[in-house]
């Protein structure tokens, strides 16, 4: 059972793209940006009811950056609110409903702002994922002594995956790693390979869900229980992973590769000189001929 | 035969199962209520609730016993019987006879408006009287719930407080002191054990006590409870009209206040602030049942860090002026010096066998000590040093060196033989208690007494 010394913090990462959620919406009706946000606060709000020590954070990622929706710097926790977020005067817990509006009000403010310039559509994934990386460790160096906390970060994912984050996205997997910090992944749309491998390094759980209007109940369900009651529960199996790189040079997804011998970089073409660590390699003069005999390795 | 009378001290789920169930199902129709008690419920079980919130038929039970691993089977039946035995869920009848679990509709209704709003709203807002000329701090309001909360403690050692008559009659009933006709009331061994509990566990006991004998005074237990509940869920710093409450609500209102719970400027004020002691009530149930549990000081109810210090030398420094704090390390511990800001003191075997003999356990000594280490403390694992918790416990033990056990003698047999075949006979009914045999003495329970005293009519009119 969870003792009080322990502080359970969940980061929720939303992939707020809006050109995903504006085709969506075409495409889908009833599922949309705010219907996804509602399942969200639903996630959020059950987890913060479960103890008096849950945290919650909340980040939303948009193709300009990423911003955090909850807590955000006009509130903090000891300072009651204020008059601007009085609760909604109705049945809920006060905390709750003083949250539920910050995010609801930071959302508007992230998508009246931010504009879509046309080069940039890809979701900031990798840099959502160290911003919440970084959240944790601060909240981690604020708790006081004899405290523990374990932390999770939870991604709903929309928009494709972006090859071009590779190096960020598996930098941030094994920071997390290292940290012991679980990233769970809810996937809306189309397979992520990216994710996949984050939740399998990290020990935490993807799923694609088959109906994207249940979101709130797959939530609940699946990604509700920490990972001490995880052990407990039956759940959905380990997705198939995809465990392609990408390479350095034109950021494709690709099975076999050429690999630097000396900094491991990976390349889909090969060249002379790695363009990462400015190696030479030194090649014999018959086997110019035929480039065929070069080191060729499958990436793993 | 136990000689001392431990001090129990229950968490709210104990509290909750021994209501009756007609008042729970009251209970739960109060979204604080329900959250509280939502809260309280062992992790899996949380889950379960969470999974059947947003279902409107009942699922079967064959499915819900496939959440789990085998290898957690037990858990599961544990969060099942403890579903069923604050009347969460319901079994019922699915259309293909097979047995069904179904959420309790109030309860799954309310913790609904609990987390996603809709219904009525808790307690009429300050808001609506407008801003408060005097209006009060965080600081101010803890301040205010420590003191309050050491008068009563004060109280209980003796000094002279002012505390209403209502409060000194509680103390009385809840035993934690005993009064006797036109006499100061004095404390008893319970309330030595109290003084020790941390601010959490105190209040919590007290308020159990309390709710004893509110349906005495002619309360109304749910409507008490779904209060308190609501106040330990609200935000502190935050003000709130009385508006729309009951006459018995606003007695109660003025009990709270003056153990520190709410802060009211006037007694006919319209608003009122819960003070950090209400909202630390509800958490202050889960972490009284673990006496173990380490790091309680930091419980934002006491309002100061930790002030102890221990050695190993059995010394004890603690940094303290607050003469309530020194009178209760004294309750264990020899003083040796007084400084404006430090008291030392000396754990001797005396001092230790003289609060046992008060009716202080070891466990709770050491829990005191534990709970208001000094931050410096709190660094090291373990957090007091173990040569002084064994040596505590020790001590202790030395006084359970005689234990008292009933029996009944039998003496004067006139020959060996006689002694012995009677003794046999007691031994294999397992009732012997103690023999001597050079003095032909032996001692049975009382239970065995009335079989081996027929076996020896028999065994005489035999020879």
């Amino acid at each position: 059972m969870a003792s009080e010394d322990e502080v359970n913090l969940l980061v929720i990462v939303v992939d707020v793209n809006p050109i995903w959620w504006g085709q969506q919406a075409q495409r889908e009706p009833q599922f949309t940006l705010s219907k996804c946000l509602d399942a969200v606060m639903v996630m959020g709000n059950s987890h913060m009811a479960m103890t008096r020590t849950n945290r919650l954070a909340v980040i939303a990622s948009h193709c300009q950056d990423s911003h955090f929706l909850y807590p955000s710097k006009s509130w903090r926790t000891g300072d009651s609110g204020g008059d601007d977020a009085s609760s909604s005067g109705d049945g809920k817990y006060e905390l709750l409903a003083v949250a539920n509006n910050l995010i609801a009000e930071e959302i508007r403010n992230v998508m009246s702002r931010t504009e879509v310039r046309g080069n940039s559509t890809d979701t900031l994934l990798a840099g959502s994922l160290a911003k919440a990386l970084c959240y944790v460790n601060r909240v981690s160096k604020d708790l006081e002594v004899g405290q523990e906390i374990k932390s999770r970060i939870l991604v709903i994912k929309a928009a494709e995956d972006c090859a071009r984050q590779y190096m960020n996205f598996m930098n941030v997997i094994f920071a997390a790693q290292k940290q012991n910090i679980l990233i769970d992944a809810c996937v809306l749309d189309s397979e992520s390979g990216l994710l996949q491998q984050a939740c399998d390094i990290t020990g935490g759980l993807y799923l694609k869900i088959p109906q994207r209007v249940a979101l709130a109940q797959y939530l609940l369900w699946v990604f509700l229980p920490d990972s001490e009651q995880r052990s407990q529960l039956v759940l959905p199996p380990p997705a198939h992973v995809d465990y392609r790189a990408a390479c350095f040079c034109h950021r494709n997804l690709i099975e076999i590769g050429y690999v630097c011998s000396v900094c491991l970089s990976i390349f889909c073409n090969f060249s002379p000189i790695c363009t990462t660590c400015e190696t030479a390699f030194k090649i014999q003069l018959p086997q110019m001929v035929k480039p065929k005999k070069k080191k060729l390795k499958q990436t793993m | 035969m136990k000689l001392r009378v431990q001090l129990q001290c229950k968490n709210l789920h104990e509290y909750l199962r021994e209501l009756s169930p007609e008042i729970l199902d009251r209970l739960y129709n109060h979204p604080a209520t329900c959250l509280a008690v939502y809260r309280e419920l062992p992790s899996l079980a949380k889950n379960y609730v969470m999974r059947m919130l947003f279902l409107d038929q009942p699922l079967p039970q064959a499915a819900v016993a496939l959440w789990v691993k085998k290898d957690s089977q037990k858990d599961h039946d544990e969060c099942v019987s403890v579903l069923a035995g604050l009347r969460l869920w319901h079994s019922q009848q699915l259309q293909g006879g097979l047995q069904g679990y179904i959420l309790n509709p109030v309860f799954k209704d309310n913790l609904r408006t609990a987390l996603l709003g809709g219904g009525r709203a808790w307690a009429e807002e300050g808001s609506s009287l407008g801003p408060d000329r005097h209006a009060r701090d965080i600081d101010s309001l803890d301040r205010y719930a420590m003191e309050r909360w050491e008068v009563i403690l004060q109280f209980m050692v003796g000094s002279p407080s002012a505390v209403s008559q209502d409060l000194a009659h509680l103390l009385v009933q809840a035993g934690l002191m005993k009064s006797e006709a036109g006499e100061a009331p004095y404390i008893t061994s319970a309330g030595f054990q109290f003084l020790l509990l941390d601010t959490a566990s105190q209040l919590w006991y007290f308020t159990l006590q309390y709710l004893k004998t509110a349906q005495s005074r002619g309360m109304d237990l749910v409507e008490i409870l779904s209060f308190l509940f609501q106040l330990s869920f609200s935000t502190l710093g935050r003000d709130y009209s009385v508006e729309g409450m009951s006459e018995s609500l606003l007695t109660f209102l003025q009990h709270l206040r003056e153990f520190g719970l709410v802060f009211q400027r006037k007694r006919k004020s319209r608003r009122y602030y819960p003070t950090r002691l209400a909202i630390t009530l509800a958490a202050g149930v889960a972490t009284s049942s673990s006496s173990s549990s380490s790091n309680l000081a930091s419980t934002p109810g006491t309002g100061e860090a930790g002030f102890i210090v221990v050695e190993t030398n059995y010394r004890i420094y603690a940094y303290t002026n607050s003469e309530l704090q020194i009178a209760l390390v004294a309750l264990f511990s020899e003083m040796l010096y007084r400084f404006p800001n430090v008291v030392v003191a000396q754990l001797t075997r005396e001092s230790v066998q003289q609060a046992i003999a008060n009716g202080i356990t070891a466990q709770q000594i050491i829990h005191f000590l534990r709970t208001r280490a000094h931050p410096v403390m709190l660094t090291q694992t373990p957090v007091l040093p173990p040569t002084i918790t064994d040596q505590i416990r020790l001590w202790e033990l030395e006084r359970d060196r005689l234990q008292f056990t009933e029996g009944v003698l039998y003496n004067q047999f006139l020959s060996q033989a006689d002694f012995e075949v009677l003794r046999d006979r007691a031994q294999g009914l397992d009732c012997l208690v103690w023999q001597d045999v050079a003095h032909r003495v032996m001692v049975v329970t009382p239970q065995g007494h009335s079989e081996v005293k027929r076996f020896w009519k028999r065994q005489r009119s035999h020879t």
